[in-house]
C-alpha cells in the first residue's frame, strides 16, 4: 500500500490516488481533490521552474498531524496528500490533496480546509526561477 | 553536540544547511539563536518560527536542550 501522506521528488498521479482512496471504502459518496500546478509567471515575470526545500522529518509529521486532524474534523472517509519536492517545471504538479466522504459538503470543505493548513503549517519553501534570476516566496493567501 | 539546521531562504542567507555546537548544560534554544545570530544576522532577519526536535517552540518555552537536541531556525512557510 502506497503512504497516503508522501514528499517525493518524482511526478504523481491523480487518478491512481483517487483509485487507491474508493479502493478504500464502498461507503464513500462524495470525493473532492485540491491540485496545485506550478504557473509559468509571478507578477510580471516569467517562472520557468520551482524549486522546493522541505525540513523533511517535521513536514512528514505535520502533514500527517494534518490529515488525521481532517479526517475527525469532517468525518472523512479517507484523505491523501501527497507534496513534490526538488524541481518542478512551470506547468507540473505540486500538490495533490483527495478526501473521501460520505456526502459533498464535509468533502467540499476538507479539501479547501487541507490545502490551507498545509501552507500555514508544513515547513516548506518554495523559490521562483526565471530568466531575471531566483526569489523564495513569501507566503499570500 | 547540538545540531541546528537551516532550510530554504535561511540556509541561502546563511550559506551554510547544517551546523554543529558544543553543547553545555543550562543551554536553551535562545542561546543558540543568540549565538548564531551574531555570526548570520541576515539569515535570522527572516526567521519566525523555530522547531525544536521537530516540535514548534515559543519565545516563552524555557526548556532545557539536551546533548544531541536538533534546532531548526525557519522562515515563514510557503509550500502548496
Amino acid at each position: 500500500m502506497i503512504d497516503a501522506v508522501r514528499l517525493q521528488t518524482e511526478d504523481f498521479s491523480l487518478d491512481a490516488e483517487v483509485a487507491t482512496l474508493r479502493a478504500g471504502s464502498k461507503r464513500i459518496g462524495g470525493i473532492s481533490t485540491f491540485l496545485g500546478c506550478a504557473r509559468d509567471f509571478s507578477g510580471e515575470r516569467e517562472v520557468h521552474e520551482i524549486a522546493f526545500d522541505a525540513y523533511h522529518g517535521m513536514a512528514l509529521a505535520e502533514l500527517t498531524r494534518i490529515r488525521d486532524e481532517a479526517i475527525a474534523r469532517f468525518s472523512l472517509i479517507d484523505a491523501r496528500i501527497v507534496h513534490r519536492l526538488g524541481t518542478v517545471r512551470a506547468g507540473e504538479n505540486i500538490v495533490l490533496i483527495v478526501v473521501g466522504a460520505e456526502h459533498r459538503a464535509p468533502a467540499f470543505d476538507a479539501c479547501r480546509w487541507l490545502i490551507d493548513e498545509l501552507k500555514a503549517r508544513a515547513p516548506i519553501w518554495k523559490k521562483e526561477v526565471s530568466p531575471q534570476g531566483e526569489s523564495w516566496v513569501t507566503p499570500h493567501p | 553536540m547540538i545540531n541546528v539546521l537551516f532550510f530554504g531562504p535561511v540556509a541561502e542567507r546563511a550559506g551554510v544547511r547544517q551546523i554543529s555546537l558544543n553543547f553545555r548544560e543550562g543551554l536553551r534554544w535562545q542561546d543558540v539563536r543568540d549565538t548564531l545570530r551574531v555570526r548570520h544576522p541576515e539569515a535570522f532577519e527572516i526567521v519566525s518560527i523555530v522547531a525544536v526536535n521537530g516540535q514548534r517552540v515559543g519565545e516563552q518555552d524555557a526548556s532545557l536542550l539536551a546533548d544531541g537536541a536538533e534546532v531548526v531556525f525557519m522562515s515563514a512557510f510557503s509550500g502548496g
